[in-house]
Formats: structure tokens, C-alpha cells, sequence
């Protein structure tokens, strides 16, 4: 029996070393980023991890002076924000038809829509601009937001969640009166709800580091910029300021680190939480 | 089923109306207006971010407020300069020339796009238009980088070229006075400071296309043809045959054999901390590295390092040109031309070089006398200077279709090459096959 103890203790203590070093490696990009934030330009160039001081906010300053990183931040919390809701509206309703209803050519409009998968986005910038021009919806918000309305991986994963739902829990809904939508509203999305936070998180995310594409939809409107653009505005080729850089990069950090602590508690919770309710 | 199908043709049909109102453009009539009569907006994209992006800002506020011809800039930053050329060829690509700039700030990335856009306003064009040759207020090797096929497309804003920083005091400690000028002198300064027990790196670059372009050119050859692509779109490589790679990179692994140079590229802060002892960098590096290194050590500036005894000394240009756009509107292009010759004139020049490092394009400027009392406080900032009138009016900066893919191939092959021991006839024959294979895809996709 002691000798088992020992054994899992042994096994727990390894485990424990592996996981807290692989923690590591993944977070040490962020803390040589937050300690590079607050070294003095001389002191970046020591190979000390730690700044002299914590204290000293100099390349913060010079980053929201240089890089406009305030208005920039608030674009990118705009776009980030209702593109990403936006997207999962779209990507749950088109998963509920998927998942629920029958139709013709509904296998072959599921595989055309997971096809778009496989095309890279970079191919699709000039037609998407083609578009999205045409539409005159060029130097707006909604021209930046517009082509991540719909995503075709956020549609598929969501259908296949919601055909693990068993059928019973529909009918039972229906014989208790719900229709489609209240159906959805208080039975699917609330046992969905670890998949759709996890969704939204990766969704805000993608779309808050997006660089390439609100630049040349905003080519003629600088003020709509994202924060992205801004963080490029503090190095240049004749002058390396890493250290306004990772300032930058830290400043642009805090919306998503925020967010995935206040739905870090989601990701984790209950499957079926909603099933109570239905 | 009928009825379905006139459903969806009437879908069809509004889809295709929406999309025909967004193609409606209006066709502008060039008037011809006399510049003055009346307020005028220019656009104008740059790529000029921190210190240079603020100079830039400076110089709009200023032709903002001092213009006698009510011409209004707006200066838009679109992000590094393939950022910007990546922008110019969707808006190409779309053909919706009216979100196109007056004048944009492009580097060599971007000509070939610039030069096909079919909304090209060259510089040719406008000396025409205008009939003001302004040409020769220019020097020459600035302005040769901005050549394609015959044209001359922008005038130099933010001219560079490669030079060679070194760390006095290491120097010195090995007993030497002067920086190494071939690669056979970096091999003894090596061997010098081992003697003398200094364990600093002596030198650590890896060569890319603007690089070796510069080397190969030392050695009288272009790395593609057509002049390194400049006067018509490259096709094959032409530093094969005449045997310029081979000696190039026979002199590089002797380097590397000898342990004098790092396989990687040492940066400029590594430089300043003082971990490497000579760094080949752009001239336009200088401002920043005097006030980094702040008096630590003595900065030795001189000509970019040569290959062999035999080479020639320079470097191609390299850095930054405005061009502008062909708007079809007579008041915009007049303002667009004043306000190109103030960016790339006199004062504005001076002011940039000084603050920058870059070299002045415009040939007053360097006797501008402001711009001469800063050198004679910094001379470092003359190497550059000096260098452009020693280097051969033949040397061009490359310019190829895969400009990305053909710059990583280099970088790959030369580091492969040292990594995994290959011999140089392996490493020409292995590049020959790769760059051409690039080019050849190039003209196969776009031709």
C-alpha cells in the first residue's frame, strides 16, 4: 500500500515538473514581453530578463504617442467585438439547419461550405476587396467586419455539437410547446455554451490580431485602424525599438486576456446545464 | 418548378443591379486649372513609422501651412512598405484606381506593380507634362534605383546603401587602426583577436538577394539579368556563367571556415552591446546606432566590405522613391508635382539626412549648409555619401518578379551551404536550379 503511495507520488511529482516546465516554455513569451515593456532602450540591450524598474512607463508613452494606439484600440475592440458576434449568430443558425432540418442538395451545400476551408485567405483578398468595394463599404467598419461574418469552421463545429445532442430533446420541446428558436435560445445554446465560449474567445481573438486586411479596407480612413497597424508604426528600418514594440504588444494583450478570464469558468462548465431547462 | 426558377432568376437579377450601382464610376474630364486658382487635396501614402514617421508628419504640417497654392496634403500611413505594395496591387488587381494615392512613398518591392498598374504617372511623364526638368537636380545613382525599363518612375526620398559600422575599441585591442576591407582582412582580424584572447564575434550576416546583389555587383556582375531587372523584367540569372557567385561564395566559406564569421545575421543590437565587431548595415542606420551606443565605445564607420582585393568598392542604392498616380485631374497632378520636388528637394532632404541617416537624393542638399556643419560634427554620416560617388554607375539593385521567395532562397541556400557543408559547386549548382525555378514560374504565371 506504501509502496503504491510512493509510486503515485513519484508519477504525480513528474507530471507536476513536466507540466509546470511546458507552462513555462508557453508563458515565457509573455513575460519577456511584459519585462522587455518596461526596460529603458540601454537596458534592452543587457541580456537581463528583468527591467532596472517596473516603474518606468517611458516606452508606453512613447508607444500611445507614436502608434495612436488608444483610437486604435478602440476599432479593434469595435470589429473584434460585433464581428465575432456577428459570425456566431450566422454560424449557429446555419448549424441549426444543418443539424435539424431536411432539405435537397443539403449534403451538397454542407461540403460547399466546408470547401471554402480550404481555400487560403490570402488568395481571396483582391476578390474580397472586388466585393466589398463594389458594395461600397470600403473605409467602414462594417466593410472590415463583412467577410468574417461567416466562418464555415465555426458552422461545422457547431453542427456536429449540436447533432450530439439526442433527437428526444427536440420533441420533448415540442410537445412542450417550444418552436425552432426557443428550442435553441433555452435548451441547445445554453448545454452548447463551453463550444460557443470557446468559439467566441478564438473568434475575438483572430479577428483582434487581424493585420492585413482592416489596412487595405481603411486605406483612405487612417483613423479606423486597429491596433495591429498601430504596433507596425513603432519600429522602422532604421531604428529597431523592440522595447516600443513589446509595449505595444502588451497594451494589445489586455482586451484578450481579460476576456478569456471572464470566460475562462464557461469553457469548463457543465454539458448539460441547459438540459435542466428544457 | 417554374415559379422556383423565376424566383431565383429575380434574385440573380437584383444581385447583379446591386453590384452594377457599386461599378457606376464617374468619368472625370482632365480640365486644365491653374494652380492656386482654387483649394486642392493630395493623398499621400507612406510607410514612414517612428522617428522618420514623425519628420514626415513635420514636412506635411509645414507645406500644409506654407504652400502659396492652397493645396492641402493628406497623409495617410499604410503600414511597412510591402504593406503598402501589397495594397496598391489589390486596388490594381480590382481596378479601383480611384482609392489609388496622388503619391506614394515605394520602395523596390513595388516597381514592377508601379510600373504595370496602367495608372502610372511617371516622372518622365510628368517633366513632360509640365515641361520643368528637374532631373539633374538629382544624383545620379538615387535616381538610377528608380528606373525600370527605360522610365524613370519616382524620385528618391529615402536613399540607403550599405555601409560598414565597426566597434573601435575591439580594434584596436587587436592592433588595428583601420576597419577590414575584403573578406580575406575580416579572416586576419579574426585570427588577431583569437591571439589577443578577445572572444567577440568578428562579423555575422547572411546574405539575401539586396545583399548579394551588392557583392556580386562589386565583382562586375548583376545577379539576374536585364541589369539586375532594372530595365526590363529579369529571366535567367546571370552570375552563373561569368563564375561572380562561385568567387563569391568560395571567399564566404573561407570566412566561415576560418571562424571568423557567424552563420546568422547579427543584428545591429548586438552591435551596440558590443557582441559582434563589424556590421554591415544600411547607411540609414546610423542616426540610431550613434545614440544607442551613446559613447560606450568609439563607432567606426567606412565602405561596405569588399570580397576580394580585386572587387570594386560600393554598394547599390537602396531605400525609398515617391511616385505618383495618374489622377485624370490637371489641379491634382500640379499639386502632386510641387509638392513631390518640396519632399525630394533641399531642405526637406537636408533635414531628413540629418535626422535619419539616410543620404540626401537631391544634389544641393548635400552642400545645404546646415547639413554640412552636421557632418562635420558626425562624419560617420559622410561614409555614405562618399561611397555612392566610388561605387560604379553599373551597380543595380536587383529587382525580380518572387521578390519574397527569391530573397528566402538565397538567405536558405548560403546557410545550407555552411550548415551542411556543401561545396560551393554543389551550392552554384543547387541555386542555379532554385532561383532560375523561381523565375521561370514568375514569367510562366504573368506572362
Amino acid at each position: 500500500m506504501i509502496k503504491r503511495k510512493t509510486r503515485n507520488l513519484i508519477q504525480d511529482s513528474v507530471v507536476s515538473t513536466v507540466a509546470v516546465f511546458i507552462g513555462l516554455i508557453i508563458i515565457f513569451p509573455l513575460i519577456y514581453c511584459f519585462c522587455g515593456a518596461f526596460k529603458t532602450p540601454h537596458e534592452f540591450l543587457t541580456p537581463n530578463l528583468l527591467p532596472g524598474s517596473f516603474a518606468y512607463l517611458g516606452n508606453f508613452i512613447e508607444a500611445f504617442e507614436k502608434g495612436n494606439l488608444l483610437r486604435y484600440t478602440v476599432n479593434s475592440f469595435i470589429i473584434a467585438l460585433f464581428g465575432t458576434s456577428i459570425r456566431l449568430c450566422f454560424s449557429i443558425l446555419a448549424a441549426y439547419a444543418f443539424a435539424y432540418y431536411d432539405f435537397r442538395f443539403k449534403n451538397l451545400c454542407f461540403f460547399l461550405i466546408l470547401g471554402t476551408m480550404m481555400i487560403p485567405a490570402d488568395v481571396l483578398l483582391a476578390t474580397n476587396y472586388l466585393t466589398v468595394s463594389r458594395l461600397r463599404l470600403l473605409n467602414t467598419y462594417i466593410g472590415v467586419m463583412v467577410v468574417s461574418f461567416v466562418s464555415a469552421s465555426q458552422m461545422f463545429m457547431l453542427r456536429q455539437k449540436f447533432k450530439s445532442v439526442p433527437k428526444e430533446m427536440r420533441e420533448a420541446a415540442q410537445i412542450d410547446g417550444y418552436g425552432d428558436i426557443s428550442y435553441m435560445v433555452n435548451v441547445l445554446l445554453p448545454i452548447s455554451k463551453p463550444i460557443i465560449t470557446t468559439l467566441f474567445v478564438q473568434s475575438f481573438i483572430g479577428l483582434w490580431n487581424a493585420y492585413l486586411w482592416p489596412l487595405i479596407v481603411t486605406a483612405s480612413s487612417p483613423n479606423m485602424r486597429t491596433i495591429m497597424v498601430g504596433i507596425t508604426k513603432l519600429n522602422s528600418w532604421e531604428d529597431e525599438n523592440y522595447q516600443l514594440v513589446l509595449a505595444g504588444v502588451c497594451v494589445s494583450l489586455i482586451p484578450s486576456l481579460i476576456l478569456f478570464i471572464l470566460m475562462r469558468r464557461n469553457l469548463n462548465k457543465g454539458e448539460m446545464d441547459g438540459a435542466l431547462v428544457g | 418548378m417554374k415559379k422556383k426558377f423565376l424566383v431565383l432568376l429575380a434574385i440573380l437579377c437584383v444581385l447583379t443591379a446591386l453590384f452594377a450601382v457599386g461599378e457606376e464610376e464617374t468619368a472625370q474630364v482632365e480640365q486644365q486649372v491653374t494652380l492656386g486658382s482654387q483649394p486642392v487635396t493630395i493623398t499621400f501614402w507612406h510607410s514612414a513609422s517612428d522617428d522618420a514617421g514623425l519628420l514626415v508628419d513635420k514636412y506635411i504640417k509645414d507645406f500644409n501651412e506654407n504652400n502659396e497654392y492652397q493645396i492641402t496634403v493628406n497623409a495617410i500611413y499604410q503600414g511597412q512598405y510591402s504593406d503598402a505594395a501589397t495594397l496598391m496591387k489589390t486596388i490594381i488587381s480590382a481596378e479601383n484606381y480611384k482609392e489609388l494615392p496622388d503619391i506614394m512613398q515605394l520602395d523596390a518591392t513595388g516597381k514592377i506593380d508601379y510600373y504595370k498598374s496602367g495608372k502610372a504617372f511617371t516622372i518622365d511623364d510628368a517633366v513632360k507634362f509640365f515641361n520643368d526638368d528637374i532631373i539633374d537636380e538629382y544624383v545620379s545613382g538615387a535616381l538610377g534605383n528608380w528606373q525600370f525599363s527605360g522610365a524613370q518612375l519616382g524620385l528618391p526620398f529615402a536613399t540607403s546603401t550599405s555601409v560598414t559600422y565597426y566597434n573601435k575599441d575591439i580594434l584596436k585591442a587587436a592592433g588595428w587602426d583601420e576597419c577590414p576591407d575584403t573578406f580575406a582582412d575580416v579572416i586576419r582580424l579574426s585570427k588577431d583577436m583569437k591571439a589577443k584572447g578577445i572572444k567577440t564575434a568578428v562579423f555575422g550576416a547572411v546574405p539575401n538577394s539586396p545583399t548579394l546583389a551588392n557583392w556580386l555587383g562589386q565583382l562586375g556582375s548583376y545577379i539576374v539579368n536585364n541589369n539586375n531587372g532594372t530595365d526590363a523584367t529579369a529571366t535567367k540569372l546571370e552570375c552563373i556563367d561569368n563564375g561572380a557567385l562561385k568567387t563569391f561564395l568560395t571567399e564566404w566559406k573561407a570566412m566561415y571556415d576560418a571562424g571568423a564569421l557567424e552563420n546568422k545575421s547579427l543584428s545591429t543590437n548586438q552591435f551596440v552591446a558590443g557582441e559582434v565587431a563589424i556590421l554591415t548595415s544600411s547607411s540609414s542606420s546610423v542616426n540610431s546606432l550613434l545614440s544607442k551606443v551613446d559613447g560606450k565605445f568609439e563607432v567606426g564607420a567606412t565602405n561596405f566590405l569588399r570580397v576580394n582585393s580585386s572587387a570594386s568598392y560600393g554598394a547599390t542604392v537602396s531605400g525609398s522613391c515617391l511616385v505618383m498616380f495618374d489622377s485624370n485631374d490637371a489641379l491634382k497632378k500640379a499639386a502632386t508635382w510641387e509638392f513631390i520636388k518640396y519632399m525630394t528637394g533641399e531642405k526637406v532632404q537636408a533635414d531628413f539626412a540629418a535626422g535619419t541617416g539616410y543620404t540626401p537624393g537631391y544634389k544641393a542638399s548635400v552642400e545645404n549648409e546646415d547639413y554640412k556643419n552636421f557632418l562635420a560634427k558626425t562624419p560617420q554620416f559622410s561614409v555614405a555619401s562618399e561611397q555612392l560617388a566610388k561605387t560604379p554607375a553599373s551597380m543595380r539593385s536587383i529587382t525580380v518578379g518572387p521578390t519574397v521567395d527569391f530573397y528566402y532562397a538565397i538567405q536558405n541556400e548560403v546557410t545550407g551551404m555552411l550548415n551542411s557543408g556543401a561545396s560551393v559547386d554543389a551550392t552554384v549548382e543547387s541555386m542555379k536550379e532554385n532561383l532560375q525555378g523561381l523565375l521561370d514560374n514568375y514569367m510562366r504565371s504573368n506572362f
